[in-house]
């Protein structure tokens, strides 16, 4: 050790230490305190140069300008939909362990399995929807077009995969979404150096892709499987506090991430014809913009569609409700995620799913403690007995003190059904379907219909098929299918099925159960009175009724805190008999949850808790459900005690009881809470103004199916046709804008002229805007002023009131103490008036002054800034105070919205292979974008791609929502604008490309992918860039060369023949320019006559025979229409990434095995050139006279053989001459190399010499500065005391 | 790719405003029994020569007619603009093919620089004046703007004979700002122009005198031009007629107009009587008020329809049969709803006013080359 020579000692450049000595320096120079460069060392900071200083003005403010971003109209809705959060990265590298974790973190669940989108609350403002993003390129680019913020993970010990680089490339592509890396795999690092470097290396590679300073993430070890704890609270609350970019496509086109899949077609269709096209609701947040009913969508992997059918859900995982506190508690931290099996209760449009095998895994605790509503929904499970058996034996009673109804009651009362008869309300114009009493029966003209009935309830039974996505719960399935199939049907069918009913009866109950409740509930919207009448044919009663008998036995050991629960979870069976339909075969063991249907009966309980609480935040603000309850401890057979005290207990706690006996009977529905003051809303709307929505829009705005199916059809067969006679006329009236005069005014009339006197500047204006009352203002506010010249103070009308009214309360004051309370009560609201006055007038006071003080730096971005803002906070107040329906028609289903969309002709593969891991996008198409058409881009080549590409080969392009195969051209534009075909894209450089596509708004990028199957451990993405222009035709050319050779020659003419076939083609060429290979020009003149196509041509210059004449043209290309959207969702599960179109044909050849076939003319070979022999030139005698000499031919004569006594002759040297001349030689060597030494040497000793001068000047130099330094100190230490000595010295003399 | 299905509507009625929506949709249309028990049935000429104006300022559009013109297929194609001629058919005015382009001008490829030829005034359709008046300030309104925004008369023509020119050019518009336009302000000035053509040029002074004295009651800043063509530019038939402007301080427009009858039809006019029946009409469509006038109600509704998407807001008069039947398109087309409150107001300020509102559906303009 000792032998080892030590590191020296470095010094310290910074840190404390170094700070330290460095003020000790300046403090012995006498420099110390004066830490602003700017003043310790004016001279670096003065004005130099004028042109300079402007100059870093200007970039400066470049640099600052530069910064803005244009401004946008902030459009995001008051409550967001749940952002995007896409895990992304390699296979193995802990996607979905990450996944589980946030989840974990954030809700306090785990998830077994995860599948498609899972939506949790992760704050009181945000909620967060991960999604796992596969290795399959389909999937990278569906996700990258939908992202908020990508999660991409990268295994730190193996480093970027081809993967990662490529999702950055597709995110570049299609907008830049906020990206956050996170490293996992850090424990394999054994070597802690090792570890920082890679890190390192790793963070600086991610910055240059994605923005310096990008977040990158460590996520260290596992414990037990997970991250660590801490580690996925902090990437939990960089999630949550993230703020987000709006993306151009993202804000203009309505999108949303489909969790929940559904078949609705009619089953006997599935039946007769496997293959069919199905119908299909998908449920998703809506993000992005407005969507339209009816409008277009794009569902990547899928197709185009129209939607058939939107409405909107309430939110399956609501925000909290804002409450002021600080983090949010267990039963607000929810979690959705249908695919994967979990979020409890699901409200659907005619459904209500309640989630029973449940996610949470803290079984062991809550076991012991049931809950009753567990055991409601248990025992639902748990029936053994089929409904209609039960319904048979079951009881109803109507009203409170009524005797209770058996069926068989119900089969006597038959015979007085309601007959429904169409009224057209004359206020509303809303069609209401009235229940009218009859005593003939009218069955031969439905009979049919209920025979078709039957059969189709029968094979709804039969159908069990495992088509349905939510695994285990075909009933469920079923159910559904019945409900949709309920919808469709026309209502009229009921009667048909009341006088089959013994037939139906012994059918399943739940086939024709549901029928009756379908049908009653429609009854029940639209005739309170008749409802109760019409339930006697026992459908939903009865169900209801099996319902309460069953628990009735579990239901004596009830908690009352547990009641709300248990009552509100009825309310759902009986409101929703479907449910109850759902359940009750359940025993089976079926579950609606599609992942634990095994563990079911362990889970349930739980999960039971879960929906529990869910449904008890529901229950405590309608008060509907309280007469919900009523009816149900009403019905009761006998009245158990123990449940009427309960009832009553809860009624006294809890609610008010109502007095409405009409609502009483009513029951279930909630919209008849206030009808009373609804009505009256109306009508009071209704008086205020004539309904122009209904006058323009006509009654369809309000419901249009209903009124279709009633206007067209009597008895569903004969089609009623009423002639408009007005229509009719109208049909083929005038187009004309004109809005004449219907009765005019007599505008010589005072009063009439009256009616617009104040339309005019001469008219009266109102208060605030009236110049006079203005100017009285004005004087108001600048009333005081004070004249100092004559030092007079000028007061203003309201300042002396108010002088006055000071000194009167001053008055005031010393009296108040002996006023009484009413005067008191005066002076307080006079005090009152006065402080507003006052108030008023320093308000306007204060806006004054700062529309003053504004003015000077208002630029016309903060203008433009304030102006958008103004449009965001219209936006969002226009429509706020209207109800959620009016809403959705004027601006379509806004943004953070959970809906529900229908779409009719899906193929029955995207049912039949439908794979949650996929995600399902709905894509909104704008005006438009559903067409086809040719679309110009630019395009570049990816510089990592290996390969060129080849123009007329098929390539996949991702643009806008789509991905779709198609055949690009090539092109590049030529200085005068001509669009010249390229054969191949070129290397390094951009070049257009046109392609038959989906018209997409101009501006929006694109990517192309040469194919998507199979993985290649080269990067995928082929190509990149933007659409330029959209149009119907294209302008393409390629060049065209026609060859001609010329077959007589005059001076400047020629023949030509070859070139063109006939006379016809000749003339349309007619004057277009040729040109020889030797590049003499030329045109073409006219046709000849023979031979066919040969013509006349003239040239500038005589040709030569040998000559070959060429002329140049453009010939236009054609883009193959070829538009083959990409199906990938369309393969089967597992298969999903092999999609493969059109091939090229250098695929096909490489399959098939063929060569490319050559053509022989194009093989280059060995020029062979035959020597040409030029003839002399020949100048014309007359010609020759009048060239200057300069240029005439001179006629040299040869020069003959020089004369004799010219020659010079040879020197013959004797020895003795040889030996002087060698030796004078060897002597001129031996000097020159003398003086070459020589010469070298000079150089040396002068280079040493300056050296040693340059030595000398530097230390010269050096004594100098020493010197000027303590000079300069010095003098500046005088200054300084001279300058201390000035500011003090006053004081000291 | 699943095309989406034409929109079928019955009758020719409402003729330009279908086949205008459907260009700047995209949807196709399809129309049905034209005239179908009419005596001659079929298109008319004049629509005829509309859809081959249509055709003219569009690339790649489908237009195919039944032989006997009572049934219509209609896929537009895309705006392509650029310099057009078009001789109108003389059955109608030039405006009315004129409003028709004022709808498309905007969203062309290439500003749109067109020529027409035809009926300048005619008692039908409201003149070229006053949409030059009142049509073009309101796109103004509406963020297209700029040098090339223009409408001029080169020559008057009167019905039977027309022979009127009219140039029109605009500049291309990426998008559409959204508007505010609830306030219609106080008219501060009204102006007019008298035309007369093959007539004595004294009748535009006499069609001045009779407007000015009703009209003067009201305001002292009444202005008409009287507009005395002559020789070349003076079309075919004699005519003389009135078209009138008031102008609010807020930058609305309302107009009124009245044509003579055209030669050979109708008895005389006495141009007192017109003028003074033409001021009365300004007096009853000020009564109607609104910040845009009865003609232009459309334009300005389709202009808040293909505006951003953010909430545009207009005050406008009674609504005319056309714009009802207009805003129904709108929503066949769209599927955008106006939430239409009625508005009244004090006594003298005329009668109720009907307050439109929209979210704009994001329209851009696709045709637009971006380099």
């Amino acid at each position: 050790m000792e032998g080892k020579e030590k590191k020296k000692h470095m010094k310290k450049h910074s840190g404390p230490k170094a700070d330290k000595k460095r003020k000790r320096y300046l403090k012995d120079l006498g420099l110390e305190g004066e830490e602003d460069a700017r003043k310790r060392n004016p001279k670096a900071f003065a004005v130099h140069s004028a042109v300079r200083m402007a100059k870093t003005f200007h970039r400066t403010q470049d640099l600052k300008t530069k910064k803005h971003h244009i401004p946008l109209v902030d459009r995001t809705p008051l409550e967001p939909p749940p952002v995007v959060v896409v895990v992304m990265g390699p296979p193995k590298v802990g996607k979905s362990t990450l996944i589980r974790c946030l989840i974990r973190n954030f809700t306090r669940q785990k998830l077994t399995e995860i599948r498609g989108p899972v939506t949790i609350v992760s704050g009181k403002k945000r909620r967060l929807t991960i999604i796992e993003c596969g290795n399959d390129i389909n999937v990278m680019i569906d996700l990258a077009k939908v992202a908020d913020l990508v999660l991409m993970l990268i295994d730190a010990s193996f480093g970027f995969e081809m993967e990662t680089f490529e999702f950055l490339n597709i995110c570049q592509v299609h907008g830049f979404p906020k990206i956050m890396g996170v490293l996992t795999h850090l424990d394999t690092f054994k070597n802690n150096k090792h570890l920082r470097k890679t890190k390192k290396q790793l963070k600086h590679r991610f910055w240059t892709e994605v923005y310096q300073g990008a977040k990158l993430f460590y996520l260290s070890g596992m414990v037990y499987g997970e991250y660590q704890k801490q580690e996925i609270r902090n990437l939990g609350r960089f999630i949550s506090v993230m703020k987000f970019r709006p993306l151009i496509w993202q804000t203009s086109h309505p999108y949303i991430l489909a969790d929940r899949m559904e078949d609705l077609t009619n089953q006997e269709e599935i039946r007769v014809n496997p293959k069919c096209d199905r119908k299909v609701s998908l449920y998703g947040y809506l993000r992005g913009a407005y969507l339209k009913n009816k409008s277009q969508v794009h569902v990547p992997g899928v197709g185009d569609f129209a939607l058939s059918d939107v409405s909107f859900l309430p939110d399956p995982c609501p925000l909290p409700e804002q409450l002021k506190k600080r983090s949010l508690n267990e039963k607000e931290k929810q979690i959705y995620a249908p695919m994967s099996g979990v979020g409890g209760v699901v409200y659907d449009k005619d459904a209500v799913y309640i989630d029973v095998g449940g996610g949470r895994v803290k079984e062991s605790q809550e076991e012991e403690e049931q809950k009753p509503s567990q055991e409601l929904v248990q025992t639902l499970i748990a029936t053994h007995a089929t409904i209609d058996t039960k319904m048979a034996s079951s009881k109803v009673s109507l009203f409170m003190d009524s005797k209770p109804l058996g069926a068989e009651d119900v089969q006597d009362m038959r015979s007085s059904l309601p007959k429904e008869e169409l009224v057209v309300d004359p206020e509303t114009g809303r069609v209401r379907r009235k229940a009218i009493f009859k005593d003939g029966n009218d069955d031969d003209l439905t009979g049919e219909d209920s025979n078709q009935d039957g059969e189709t309830s029968d094979e709804d039974q039969e159908e069990s098929d495992d088509e349905d996505m939510d695994v285990g719960s075909e009933n469920d399935e079923e159910g559904d299918e019945k409900m949709s199939e309920m919808n469709r049907r026309p209502i009229k069918r009921q009667k048909a099925e009341d006088s089959e009913k013994k037939e139906i009866v012994e059918l399943p109950a739940f086939a024709d159960s549901d029928d009756e409740l379908e049908l009653s509930s429609a009854e029940e919207e639209d005739d309170m009175g008749v409802v109760v009448e019409e339930n006697e044919e026992g459908g939903l009663d009865r169900v209801e009724e099996s319902v309460s008998e069953h628990d009735e036995d579990s239901d004596e050991d009830l908690k009352i805190e547990d009641i709300g629960n248990k009552f509100e979870s009825r309310k759902v069976t009986s409101k929703k008999t479907k449910q109850a339909e759902k359940h009750t075969p359940l025993s089976r063991g079926g579950m609606h949850t599609a992942t634990d249907s095994g563990n079911s009966s362990g889970d349930a309980s739980n999960s039971d808790h879960h929906s529990n609480s869910e449904l008890d935040t529901e229950v405590s603000d309608s008060e509907d459900q309280n007469i919900e309850l009523r009816i149900h401890s009403s019905k009761g057979p006998c009245g158990k005690m123990t449940k009427k005290d309960i009832t009553e207990l809860l009624v006294e706690e809890k609610y008010e009881e109502p007095n409405d006996p009409c609502l009483e009977t009513a029951g279930a529905l909630k919209w008849k809470e206030d009808l009373a003051q609804k009505a009256a809303e109306t009508f009071l709307k209704q008086k205020r103004a004539p309904n122009l929505r209904k006058l323009v829009y006509g009654a369809v705005a309000e419901d249009e199916g209903e009124e279709e199916n009633n206007q067209d059809e009597l008895g569903g067969l004969f089609h009623v046709s009423r002639p408009d006679k007005e229509s009719r006329c109208k049909i083929n009236g005038l187009d004309c804008s004109k809005f004449p005069v219907d009765s005019p005014q007599d505008w010589d009339q005072e009063e009439v002229m009256n009616s617009i006197r104040d339309c005019f500047v001469t008219g009266k204006w109102e208060a605030d805007k009236d110049a006079a009352k203005l100017l009285e203002e004005d004087e108001e506010i600048y009333g005081d002023f004070e004249d100092l010249e004559k030092n007079i103070v000028h007061k203003g009308k309201v300042a002396m009131q108010i002088d006055e009214a000071e000194a009167e309360e001053d008055d005031e004051e010393g009296e108040e103490k002996d006023v009484d309370e009413d005067e008191e009560d005066k002076v307080v609201i006079t005090e009152e008036e006065e402080k507003q006055q006052r108030l008023q007038k320093k308000r306007k006071q204060k806006e004054l002054f700062n529309a003053e003080y504004d003015e000077g730096d208002v630029t016309y971005f903060d203008e433009l800034k304030e102006e958008l803002s103004k449009q965001a906070q219209l936006n969002r107040a226009e429509f706020e105070d209207q109800d959620d329906e009016t809403r959705v028609q004027y601006e379509g289903y806004r943004p953070g919205m959970y809906i529900r969309v229908e779409i009719n002709d899906v193929p029955c593969e995207f049912v039949g292979n439908f794979d949650p891991h996929y995600p399902i996008i709905l894509g909104g198409l704008g005006n438009s974008e559903g067409n086809v058409g040719y679309l110009q881009m630019r395009v570049k080549k990816h510089r990592w791609y290996k390969k060129i590409l080849k123009t007329r080969n098929p390539l996949i392009f991702s643009l806008g929502w789509r991905r779709f195969q198609t055949i690009p051209v090539f092109y590049i534009e030529d200085h005068n604008g001509r669009h010249r075909l390229l054969k191949y894209t070129p290397e390094h450089m951009h070049c257009g490309a046109t392609i038959w596509g989906p018209i997409t708004p101009q501006g929006t990028g694109f990517l192309a992918v040469q194919s998507l199957a199979g993985t290649t451990p080269d990067f995928r993405i082929a190509a990149t860039g933007v659409v330029l222009e959209l149009d119907k035709s294209i302008t393409i050319v390629k060049k065209l060369k026609l060859i001609g050779y010329p077959f007589k020659i005059f001076k400047n003419t020629a023949f030509i023949k070859g070139m063109f076939n006939s006379p016809l083609e000749v003339a349309k060429f007619e004057g277009a320019a040729v040109r020889s290979v030797s590049g003499i020009r030329g045109q073409v003149k006219k046709a000849l006559r023979t031979p066919e196509g040969a013509f006349r041509a003239t040239f500038e210059d005589r040709l030569l025979m040998s000559d070959i004449v060429f002329m140049r043209t453009w010939y236009p290309v054609s883009v193959p229409k070829l538009y083959n959207p990409v199906t990938t969702l369309l393969k089967p599960v597992g298969e999903k990434d092999s999609w493969a179109g059109m091939k090229t044909v250098g695929q096909l050849r490489h399959e098939v095995g063929t060569k490319v076939a050559h053509n022989k003319d194009s093989f280059y070979k060995p020029i062979k050139r035959q020597k040409r022999h030029f003839n002399p030139l020949h100048i014309p005698r007359y010609l020759q006279k009048s060239l200057p000499f300069k240029s005439k031919p001179k006629n040299m004569e040869k020069k003959g053989e020089a004369p004799r006594d010219r020659k010079r002759p040879a020197v013959i040297k004797d020895p003795h001459e040889k030996k002087i001349s060698a030796l004078l030689s060897a002597l001129g060597v031996v000097h020159s190399y003398k003086v070459k030494n020589a010469k070298i040497k000079h150089r040396q000793q002068h280079k040493e010499f300056l050296k040693i001068k340059q030595k000398e000047e530097e230390a010269k130099l050096q004594r100098q500065k020493e010197a000027k330094k303590k000079i300069y100190r010095i003098i500046g230490q005088r200054e300084k005391k001279r300058l201390k000595a000035s500011l003090t010295g006053k004081k000291q003399r | 790719m699943a095309t989406e299905r034409s929109l079928r509507f019955e009758g020719c009625n409402f003729f330009r405003q279908r086949v205008i929506l459907s260009t700047l949709s995209g949807k196709s249309i399809k129309l049905q029994n034209i005239r179908a028990k009419d005596d001659s049935p079929g298109l008319r000429d004049f629509e005829a020569s509309f859809i081959r104006l249509v055709d003219k300022i569009t690339n790649g559009s489908r237009i195919e007619i039944n032989e006997t013109g009572t049934r219509l297929y209609y896929q537009p194609g895309i705006l392509l603009g650029g310099a057009v001629e078009h001789d109108c058919n003389v059955q109608r005015s030039i405006s009315y093919y004129l409003e028709g382009l004022i709808c498309l001008a905007p969203f062309m490829k290439h500003p749109l620089k067109a020529v027409l030829r035809g009926v300048t005034n005619d008692q039908t359709d409201p003149s070229v004046d006053t949409l030059k008046a009142t049509s073009i300030p309101l796109l103004k309104k509406f963020g297209v703007d700029g040098e090339g925004l223009e409408l001029k008369i080169i020559r008057r023509g009167m019905l039977p004979g027309g022979g009127g020119e009219v140039f029109f050019s605009c500049p291309v518009s990426k998008g559409l700002k959204p508007i505010q336009f609830t306030d219609p302000g106080k008219i501060k000035r009204i102006r007019g122009v008298a035309y007369s053509v093959r007539v004595s040029p004294q009748i535009g002074n006499r069609i001045t005198d009779s407007a000015r004295s009703i009209l003067n009651k009201f305001l002292p800043d009444v202005y008409i031009y009287t507009d005395h063509m002559k020789g070349v530019s003076s079309g075919k038939s004699p005519g003389f007629g009135l078209s009138l402007v008031a102008e609010t301080t807020a930058g609305c427009f309302l107009s009124a107009e009245l044509v003579s009858n055209p030669q050979g039809k109708g008895p005389a006019v006495l141009p007192e009587n017109l003028g003074r029946d033409c001021a009365k009409l300004l007096l009853e469509e000020i009564y109607r008020g609104g910040c845009v006038d009865s003609l232009n109600q459309s334009l300005a509704l389709l202009c808040m329809t293909l505006g951003q998407q953010d909430v545009s807001k207009v005050l406008l008069g009674p609504l005319s049969p056309y714009t009802i039947e207009f805003l129904r398109h709108l929503r066949s087309f769209f599927q955008i709803m106006f939430k239409m409150e009625t508005r009244s107001f004090d006594e003298q300020k005329g009668g109720e006013k009907v307050l439109m509102t929209c979210v704009g559906v994001g329209f851009s303009n696709l045709s637009k080359t971006v380099k």
